[in-house]
């Protein structure tokens, strides 16, 4: 859920907006390193970020039988790392306040630090915490997706209690408020987006390995078992499909 | 196209420099926040309301349409405020308080709301992003942001082709097919997206591409008369919020 428009007393507004800046900037920085020294990637990262607007725009089913929309930030932070879902996060977030009316320019530092920043980097830190002890990857991909979901919904309930203090218990009794009315639909909503990253997930193995090799999300990995911290090109990869054996980050 | 774009694009004022619009559209929604709710975010809304429907000739359906999205979040927002946790009468009891409290919530998002909504409705992102690079926005972000943009449209209108395809083809009759069906989309989106921006790359490479990608933007100039009297409707809704505060105290 995006905060609404003019949600945020001006003072947390701006405060969010500052507490995300350097992540943004940081983002900011490597996509035009990366742009700078592959021109060509200007087209796919824009790609990316359309498909990201676009998988936040589709309707999941809740397993508690309502309808919502997924967050992406899981998939996108696995598909393309947590500094650049800063800057498309961003992106997705500014068009969605400006195209779908959902979010707000004020409220879009406070949106950008649980959507774009906290949901993809717990996401991933978990995905790659998880393939480290080895764990199947598609058990490695639900729960990043999963992580990521929650944490932004964690993130956006300190967000609103910091905002809004519980009359008679302060933050914390407001953060339980908050807290509980978003488990109700965000733990079976976070279920569900983990299921559908997994789907989605598998259908990209095994229809799009280009694209993921190209993307670094495959790395290759030698016979003996060490892996190797480069990624490996599209070509590079399918030369050395005979002694390498490719695995998923 | 999405609707408010489509709108933003046929707008009366589509032709008027985006900062015009920017200075009296944000200049409402920053009024929105920083003024007391009672009666300045209430004066706002009016204002815009009557901007959007009088000079702007915003069409009332559409607006509505797009209003009720936000409006929608504000109230769901603000039911929480309603209840206190803890204290002498119970866990969880109605907030001393708290109707005022959500009332002036209500009024703040929603007024803000409709800061932004002036904006969106007289400006096409088209006329937006490339003069984001004058305000320091820099260019390979402003490039990847066009691409996303531009490509989001052709995206959802594939997206929405292949659900109707799928729905033909009973692809949502059940639960486990709609899961399947909805795996499929988003893969089918991200394989989409990636062809796009390859084939895209190889046509910008065949005309020279050399990293930026330049669009013609429609000429405009700042209206200082129109910057003024937006200053002074701003000045005038603030003034009248402190008379108006004061008379009613």
């Amino acid at each position: 859920m995006h905060i609404a428009e003019g949600f945020l007393p001006p003072a947390h507004a701006v405060a969010w907006g500052i507490a995300s800046a350097p992540f943004v900037v940081h983002g900011v920085r490597s996509l035009t390193r990366e742009v700078r020294e592959h021109p060509e990637s200007t087209l796919l990262i824009g790609a990316s970020g359309a498909f990201t607007f676009v998988l936040s725009a589709l309707k999941l089913p809740s397993v508690t039988g309502s309808c919502s929309h997924p967050t992406g930030t899981g998939l996108g932070a696995i598909l393309f790392r947590p500094p650049v879902m800063a800057v498309l996060g961003t992106i997705t977030l500014l068009f969605q306040a400006l195209l779908l009316a959902h979010g707000g320019l004020t409220t879009l530092g406070a949106n950008v630090f649980s959507m774009a920043i906290v949901g993809p980097w717990a996401g991933y830190g978990i995905y790659r915490l998880l393939r480290r002890l080895d764990v199947p990857l598609m058990v490695a991909v639900f729960f990043g997706a999963f992580v990521a979901d929650l944490s932004t919904y964690c993130v956006t309930s300190v967000q609103l209690a910091l905002a809004f203090p519980d009359p008679s218990s302060g933050f914390l009794g407001a953060l339980g408020k908050f807290g509980s009315i978003f488990a109700v639909t965000q733990i079976p909503l976070a279920v569900s987006e983990g299921l559908l990253t997994v789907l989605v997930m598998r259908l990209l193995v095994q229809s799009s390995k280009g694209e993921l090799t190209r993307l670094g999300v495959f790395l290759a990995r030698k016979q003996s078992g060490t892996r190797t911290a480069e990624s490996a090109e599209t070509t590079a990869a399918t030369k050395t499909s005979e002694t390498t054996e490719t695995v998923v980050r | 196209m999405l609707p408010i774009d489509a709108a933003a694009h046929s707008s009366r004022w589509r032709h008027r420099h985006p900062v015009d619009k920017a200075v009296l559209g944000l200049g409402l929604t920053v009024l929105a926040i920083s003024l007391p709710p009672w009666p300045g975010a209430a004066l706002v809304l009016v204002t815009a309301l009557v901007v959007m429907l009088g000079p702007a000739a915003v069409p009332g359906r559409r607006l509505w349409r797009a209003y009720r999205v936000p409006l929608g979040f504000c109230v769901t927002g603000a039911l929480p405020l309603l209840l206190q946790v803890g204290g002498p009468d119970g866990f969880v009891t109605l907030a001393a308080g708290g109707p005022t409290r959500a009332g002036e919530l209500l009024l703040r998002t929603s007024a803000a709301s409709l800061g932004v909504l002036l904006f969106a409705f007289t400006t096409p992102m088209s006329d937006l992003l490339p003069r984001l690079v004058n305000a320091g926005v820099p260019a390979p972000v402003v490039d990847v942001a066009l691409v996303t943009y531009r490509m989001s449209f052709l995206l959802l209108d594939s997206v929405r082709r292949i659900r109707e395809a799928q729905a033909a083809r009973l692809g949502h009759t059940t639960r486990a097919a709609t899961w399947r069906s909805l795996a499929g989309l988003g893969a089918t989106a991200f394989i989409r997206a990636f062809d796009r921006a390859t084939r895209l790359q190889a046509g910008l490479a065949g005309r020279g591409y050399d990293g930026t990608l330049r669009v013609l933007v429609p000429e405009a100039r700042v209206s200082a008369r129109f910057t003024l009297a937006a200053g002074a409707l701003l000045a005038a809704v603030a003034a009248l919020t402190f008379v108006l505060e004061r008379a009613l105290r």
